[in-house]
């Protein structure tokens, strides 16, 4: 491995043990919550006078909280990804990266089910899909697969957490009273032993088999909720795979971030280095590739046969109304990225953050522009309505509820790693002890 | 058949016992219906001579009157209203639809010059929010050259109806008599069947509807389709409350130019009012057709090509500038 | 320019001349608070109970509302207490609904016309409506695979009934909401004998199980009789069965009580999986939460 020095057990606990806030946190975490509370009071007023205060009309019926929907699956994606995928892969180098991973997943799952009652007319009957739900409806679909995904995606957050439960237990000194209430309500029943280690890694791989396929079925069934309506742009028999590559990349552009901003935040250039940039970098740039070879069939081969649905359709996107936010999307989500990452230096930890950060906002507008324009070209004309309803621009209420969202997923993997160790602790010094013994 | 029927009677509450109705739903079907008491009253004994008695909601008390021949019958006092009372629907009955019937729709677009009398009848009629409709009149052109026309849309009540499909609490639901509908007091407000529906025909309560007092009281029907529900989808209902009391849609009777024609499949005939035709011999003659029949949604509204116009296309232009430019908000 | 003109003056003509004798348009108060407009219309359904119903509207810049709640007096030919058919309050449409009681039958059967006297207040506002008693028989023949309507029309004149010649009618086979005429033409006239003969046109119509179906003949709006209608049941429609398998069908579109059986095989076998997956998963959990607390 890159880092040949090997750290001691002792000094690994000590660096990776859930800290307090420092000035920054506390104003970082401020922040967010007062974003938060906007959206709150953004929904209190569309609870009040009904969706009216969004722009959303009969047209364009599904606005930027679906967008936002869409893109919080697409993130939460990453767990399967970095966690399943590549343990499956006997990589081990990313282990430092999956609770990261894994918080992403929850909080941004979380937040997609939580966007989706926020989008409903009448969230009051949110029990109407229990007491009425219709299995032939996608709707029902994501329903189910997504409170599957949540809870497995809880259950694989938890298992590994046990072991460093144990070692925050035991050093109680360092913890709040309450916070060890917490960790010992949790945890202390984790003794370590072969026979407890045995059972949760057996059900640790079997967790991270079993994400894989409701992964894929998460996003797969989201892309239904257009792909399953005629509508120009949506009428696609690409849309899983275009929509799941989108999200692996989306997801791995967050965690590059999130990797930066804890690596600096918490000081932990030790256990995430330069090279889990690099080797993140080349995931990000083969991701984006794998995107880009979906966003070409999936515009370059209705616009070879323009059928006369799609041609408007089409033309705003490349040359039209959209085309500044089409184009923006294309180059700093998929082209500069490639372009950037190729290099070894474009994949150091600075270039890399500002990267994935391009990544996360080219996908958001991308997921806008997945939404939106395709609504405002319906088969038959739009007539026989006021001018309002021609257009979408979204209203204060529904970026501050978007907002507000954002900041929630972001303050729940805050507050994840003020309580609980970001780094598994435990993982981090039995590899370090193999990584030695093997040498 | 009669055991297909003791075999519909599944033990769900959405599809109401047949048997339970299977009278007043085989009275119905109104002829066979009304001939039984018209056999009767032709004789001037029958109890009621206007609308067979098991469709109305009966008091049980009588009034004697006169006949034409000054003879004195007694009939219910129900029939004293100018439109009997129907007796109450459950929404399992709301849901099962007219039994025998398979409504349709025919629409002349060579009749039409964009009046839209359609149009103001249904928006009043359902109290539709100011700067929506549930009937719109597209200005039509479908390539460079070719002549444009009028064509109002109604919901096309598909066959196969994409909105149904994709609806997660059953709220929009397609009855036996082919009228696809909507229960607001269900609906969640996903407006996934407004993206499904390629005809753009659903219209959604944004906010609070605008609704006379009167109509606000109602108990709400999916079959009136009234009072309407903020956050919940709305769209054409083909007036099955209408229907059901023998009368034709709003938007039939308001247009004077007899452009929709509406009536029963089952019985080969739709009528404007004042023109009543088979149709399938309209259909064959005028070579009727259906929207966007590729996607395989099997509308039930049937247009007639814009052939032989009895207006020209600029004579509805000056209607356009009409439309109602608000949605208007608090 | 100048042909919409006279256009509009020929409709305006055709209009006031066809309609006056009908409808009364009493321009009672000022046209800003629109013109209330009292319509009467006598009905007679197979030659049984007549009434006559009532329609109460204010017409304002072309758009008539109904009159709620609104008291007429309806009266037989003269507005005398005793001649009073019935005090009348019109329901949320504008209209109501008169039936002539018993009590009337010696003026009822006295003449063969009468008139129709609507009072509000004390004010007569209809006095001139007039409706002969009129009397339509339907009689239907086949012969040599040909099928014939014949509907004779009479009407009560010097104590007996008389052919009434020159009515107007609708003739053919009732339908949703409407009547689709026997032969090719929509309405047809009575000769002097007062009858109307058609042809029947319709081969192979529907009708329903049995192949019965029911003819109609139907005078609408006339000046002298009113609404007449008459109908008989024939057995000459195509016997047709209604597919009641509706509610058995399973697709897509159906409700949930009938989800297709591929589609709920695949629903539960993945729910089943995987939950059952995570069940066991959880039972693993509590068994080492169990190894935990019994060292
Ligand atoms: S026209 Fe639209 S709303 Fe009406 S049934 Fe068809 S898909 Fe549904
Ligand atoms: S908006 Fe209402 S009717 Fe439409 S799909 Fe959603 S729940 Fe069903």
């Amino acid at each position: 491995m890159g880092n040949s020095a090997i750290i001691p057990a002792d000094q690994i606990t000590r660096d990776l043990l859930p800290q307090k806030f420092g000035t920054r946190g506390v104003i970082w975490t401020t922040i967010l919550i007062l974003t938060c509370m906007l959206g709150a009071f953004a929904y209190y007023r569309q609870l009040r006078y009904g969706l009216v205060v969004t722009n959303m009309r009969d047209y364009v019926s599904w606005g930027i909280y679906i967008s936002n929907f869409v893109f919080f699956v697409a993130i939460s994606l990453v767990g399967s990804l970095i966690t399943a995928i590549l343990r499956l892969a006997n990589v081990h180098w990313s282990t430092p990266l999956t609770r990261i991973a894994e918080i992403i997943a929850v909080s941004a799952i979380v937040f997609a089910a939580l966007i989706i009652i926020v989008d409903m007319g009448r969230p009051e009957r949110f029990l109407n899909l229990a007491l009425h739900g219709r299995i032939q409806s996608p709707i029902m679909w994501d329903v189910i697969v997504i409170s599957t995904y949540f809870f497995i995606s809880l259950l694989l957050l938890y298992f590994p957490l046990l072991p460093d439960l144990k070692i925050m237990i035991e050093n109680k000194e360092k913890t709040s009273k309450w916070l060890y209430k917490l960790y010992r309500f949790q945890g202390s029943f984790w003794k370590g032993t072969k026979e407890q280690f045995r059972l949760s890694d057996k059900a640790i791989n079997i967790l991270c088999i079993l994400i894989i396929p409701v992964a894929f079925s998460i996003h797969t069934v989201t892309s239904w909720l257009f792909a399953t309506t005629y509508r120009p742009g949506w009428d696609s028999t690409n849309f899983g795979a275009y929509f799941i590559s989108g999200a692996f990349l989306v997801g791995s552009g967050a965690v590059v971030v999130a990797m930066y901003v804890f690596r600096s935040a918490y000081k932990l250039e030790k256990y995430i280095t330069e090279l889990h940039f690099d080797r993140m970098g080349k995931v990000v740039v083969m991701l984006s590739l794998l995107y880009l070879y979906f966003n070409i069939n999936e515009y370059l081969i209705p616009a070879f046969k323009m059928k006369k649905s799609e041609e408007l359709h089409l033309e705003e996107l490349f040359t039209g109304e959209y085309s500044k936010m089409f184009w923006f999307a294309i180059m700093v989500g998929m082209i500069i990225p490639i372009f950037v990452l190729i290099f070894k230096a474009g994949r150091k930890p600075l270039p890399m953050f500002i990267i994935g950060s391009m990544v996360v906002v080219g996908a958001w507008f991308k997921r806008y522009l997945i939404v939106t324009p395709t609504l405002l070209h319906p088969f038959l004309p739009m007539t026989n309505v006021p001018e309002s309803f021609k257009h979408y621009f979204p209203s204060w209420e529904e970026w501050a509820i978007a907002a507000g969202s954002m900041a929630g997923v972001l303050l729940v993997i805050t507050f994840f790693a003020r309580i609980y160790p970001i780094i598994p602790i435990q993982e981090t010094i039995t590899e370090q002890t193999e990584h030695h013994e093997n040498n | 058949m009669s055991c297909n029927c003791g075999e519909n009677k599944c033990s769900n509450p959405d599809n109401p016992e047949v048997n339970g109705n299977s009278r007043r739903d085989f009275l119905m079907t109104g002829l066979t219906g009304l001939a039984a008491t018209v056999a009767l009253a032709g004789c001037g004994t029958g109890p009621n001579p206007f609308i067979p008695e098991e469709k109305v909601a009966l008091t049980g008390g009588k009034v004697k009157l006169l006949s034409v021949n000054g003879e004195i019958i007694e009939i219910d006092k129900a029939f004293l209203k100018p439109v009997p009372d129907m007796p109450h629907l459950s929404n399992a009955e709301e849901r099962h639809g007219i039994a025998g019937k398979k409504f349709v729709m025919v629409i002349d677009l060579a009749r039409c010059k964009n009046l839209r009398k359609c149009q103001s009848a249904c928006n009043h009629m359902h109290q539709v929010h100011p700067g929506q409709n549930w009937i719109k009149v597209l200005g039509m052109e479908d390539a460079d050259h070719a002549a444009p026309y009028w064509q109002p849309t109604t919901c096309m009540h598909c066959d196969e109806p994409p909105c149904v499909k994709v609806c997660p609490v059953d709220a929009t639901f397609k009855r036996q008599d082919g009228i696809v509908l909507i229960d607001s007091d269900r609906c969640v407000g996903c407006r996934f069947c407004m993206a499904a529906c390629p005809y753009s025909t659903r219209v959604f309560n944004w906010e609070e509807p605008v609704l006379t007092e009167e109509v606000a009281e109602q108990k709400y029907s999916c079959e009136s389709s009234m009072p309407q529900k903020k956050g919940t989808v709305g769209k054409c209902d083909f007036c099955p409350d209408m229907t059901r009391k023998g009368e034709l849609p709003h938007c039939v009777s308001a247009c004077p130019n007899g452009v929709f024609m509406f009536g029963d499949l089952n019985q080969d005939t739709v009528s404007n009012g004042a023109e009543t035709f088979r149709f399938s011999e309209l259909i064959k003659d005028k070579a009727g057709y259906r929207l966007m029949e590729d996607l395989g949604t099997k509308p039930s509204v049937y247009y007639l090509p814009p052939v032989n116009r009895n207006f020209p296309y600029e004579n509805g232009l000056e209607n356009s500038k009409t439309d109602d430019n608000s949605y208007h908000t608090k | 320019m100048k042909i919409i003109k006279q256009n509009i003056l020929s409709l305006l003509f055709v209009f006031t001349f066809l309609l006056l004798p009908v409808i009364k348009i009493m321009a009672q108060e000022d046209t800003a608070a629109g013109t209330p407009v009292v319509k009467l219309h006598y009905y007679n359904n197979n030659n049984s109970i007549q009434y006559v119903i009532l329609e109460s509207s204010l017409k304002k810049n072309k758009v008539f509302t109904p009159q709620k709640n609104k008291s007429y007096a309806l009266f037989l030919d003269q507005s005398t207490p005793e001649n009073l058919i019935g005090n009348i309050l019109t329901d949320n449409e504008g209209k109501a609904k008169v039936f002539v009681p018993p009590s009337l039958k010696a003026a009822w059967d006295a003449a063969g016309t009468h008139n129709f006297i609507v009072k509000e207040g004390e004010e007569e506002i209809i006095s001139d409506y007039a409706i002969t008693k009129s009397m339509l028989t339907i009689d239907t023949a086949s012969e040599d695979g040909v099928r014939t309507i014949t509907v004779t029309a009479m009407k009560w004149e010097k104590n007996k009934w008389i052919p009434a010649s020159d009515v107007e009618m609708k003739i053919g086979i009732e339908r949703q909401a409407s009547i689709l005429s026997a032969g090719t033409t929509e309405t047809y006239t009575t000769d002097s004998a007062g009858k109307a003969t058609v042809e029947l046109k319709r081969d192979s119509l529907p009708g329903d199980v049995n192949g019965n179906y029911t003819l109609a003949a139907r005078v609408e709006d006339n000046d002298l009789f009113g609404n007449i209608l008459v109908e008989k049941n024939v057995p000459w429609g195509v016997p047709t069965t209604i597919d009641t398998n509706f509610f058995n069908i399973r697709a897509l579109w159906t409700t949930r009580f009938k989800t297709p059986y591929w589609l709920l095989f695949m629903a539960y076998s993945i729910v089943i999986g995987i939950w059952g997956t995570l069940i066991y998963l959880i039972v693993q959990m509590v068994k080492i939460a169990k190894m935990g607390k019994t060292p």
